[in-house]
């Protein structure tokens, strides 16, 4: 018995597709640290990581993965998924990029899936317009917490399935011009975004399972346009109204007559092969020694 | 000068699996296309026509570079009409000079990558025949005269997969796509080169 057969019942080549599946995680805290986890338990075997910030005390809530040890030597987020993803995977094909996904454009190009677990919907719009072009489907997952006066706080979320040709964010009312001029106004003075590991676990668990109907489908026609409410109150999962209202919905936000890159010429392209990824630098002795002092542990 | 086809299926044997960069440049080619898009593509091909043995049509396509990869990313499908097919009995199918123009057109007005596609049923990866061999070397590089920043070419379907191969410019060798994506619930991989 192989480490993966208890989830043979995803089809008899299913260990084979995960194995060469590559999938890109952008934002590898809270979220995404979650479903890089779960996508090595299933065995995928490509990944490319990316997020250009290193984890800090406050990640230590919710980031899977990342310990004390990590925060007083500012490991980046992407070393952590690497880390984590090796210890189940060890033969994992992974390109950690910590900078911002933009930089990163020509390994998302690559990828069969894109898994968005970004902050902004600025962000999310622009990630899911760049899957578009390259017909990649484009999975979001998001929380928030709302202050609701005397009546608490409403923890909530939603999960997004944004495949070519189907509705996208725009197409099912999360994005919209208001909330992108309301986030704009706002930048720089959003103070800190309230984040829980569990919430944070249902949402990417819920990808991760629409990730794996991508992939390798367990039943027949699952939908190709999924969009699902989390309330972190009542603890449920609900399907949003509009999934069925936008049942054969053709979306004019993202034509078909997009792809591709905008005013590619063959001409003045030189397609090199991927530059190998630098060794990871080694820690500084004070590192170490401040580790091994502080009883952070030290490998 | 028309296109001719010839209609017998062939399949290769060519492994599923096999591995290799393309010829040319020393890239891989990868082409996507949307299973709805192609479900639609081989409905059209299957279309039986008044005289012809076989149908054809061609494919646009946006294209993107990522490292040392191609990759040719489907956007529509035209099918060459009724009245553009030739009487030729020596060919599966033969269209009009007229029907080319159209497709070249297409290719410079709107920036596209052009795809002749035909269909020889069956299951698993196809080839091209002999006829098709010489009929994509005489026609394809038209395409490259008249819209150069992008690459032309042809593909053949099956019924389960598809195969092709790229002009990148009037010298460079013709590179075969290496590998296929069909992105639909599930997405489908195969390797063709």
């Amino acid at each position: 018995m192989t480490r993966l057969d208890r989830q043979s019942f995803l089809g008899a080549d299913s260990n084979a597709i995960l194995e060469t599946a590559t999938i890109g995680i952008v934002g590898l805290g809270g979220g995404g640290s979650h479903v890089a986890q779960q996508a090595a338990h299933m065995g995928i075997g490509g990944y490319v990581n990316a997020d250009p910030d290193v984890i800090e005390e406050t990640n230590t809530n919710r980031l899977i993965g990342g310990t004390l040890a990590d925060v007083a030597v500012s490991m980046p987020k992407v070393s952590i998924a690497e880390r984590l993803i090796r210890g189940l995977h060890s033969k994992a094909r992974i390109i950690s990029v910590q900078v911002d996904w933009r930089d990163a454009a020509d390994d998302l190009k690559r990828c069969d899936v894109i898994i968005g677990a970004v902050d902004g919907f600025k962000e999310r719009e622009q990630l899911e317009r760049f899957a578009r072009r390259h017909l990649i489907p484009y999975i979001d997952i998001g929380m928030d917490v709302h202050d609701l006066g005397k009546k608490g706080f409403l923890v909530s979320g939603q999960v997004i399935l944004s495949m070519p040709g189907a509705p996208c964010m725009r197409c099912c009312g999360f994005i919209t011009d208001e909330r992108l001029e309301q986030e704009a106004n706002r930048y720089g003075a959003a103070g800190s975004r309230p984040q829980v590991v569990w919430s944070n676990g249902v949402l990417a668990s819920t990808a991760v399972g629409l990730l794996t109907q991508v992939l390798t489908p367990w039943y027949q026609n699952p939908p190709k346009f999924v969009f699902l409410d989390y309330d972190g109150n009542k603890g449920t999962m609900t399907r949003n109204a509009r999934m069925e209202l936008l049942r054969d919905h053709v979306c004019p936000h993202h034509p078909p007559d997009e792809t591709g890159d905008p005013m590619f010429d063959i001409r003045k392209q030189s397609f090199r092969p991927r530059p190998a990824a630098a060794p990871e630098p080694a820690r500084r002795w004070w590192q170490r020694i401040w580790n091994r002092l502080s009883g952070r542990g030290e490998t | 000068m028309g296109a001719v086809l010839e209609s017998r299926a062939r399949l290769a044997a060519v492994d599923a699996d096999a591995a290799g960069a393309s010829e040319g440049r020393g890239m891989n080619i990868r082409f996507k296309i949307m299973s709805t898009l192609l479900a639609a593509i081989r409905a059209d091909l299957r279309r039986p026509h008044a005289f012809a043995h076989e149908r054809v049509g061609f494919i646009a396509a946006g294209l993107a570079a990522a490292h040392d990869e191609l990759l040719i990313l489907a956007r529509d499908y035209r099918p060459v009409r009724d009245e553009d097919y030739l009487r030729d009995q020596s060919v599966g199918a033969m269209i009009s000079a007229e029907a080319i123009r159209g497709a070249r057109q297409w290719a410079m007005n709107e920036r596209v990558a052009i795809f002749h596609v035909h269909m020889h049923g069956g299951r698993g990866v196809p080839g091209f025949s002999g006829v098709d061999n010489r009929e994509n070397a005489r026609f394809v590089p038209n395409f490259v005269s008249v819209a150069p920043h992008a690459v032309h070419g042809a593909i053949v379907l099956s019924d389960t997969a598809a195969f092709g191969q790229v002009w990148l410019d009037r010298k460079s060798p013709q590179p075969f796509i290496t590998r296929f994506a069909e992105v639909g619930m599930p997405i489908r991989n195969w390797r063709a080169a």
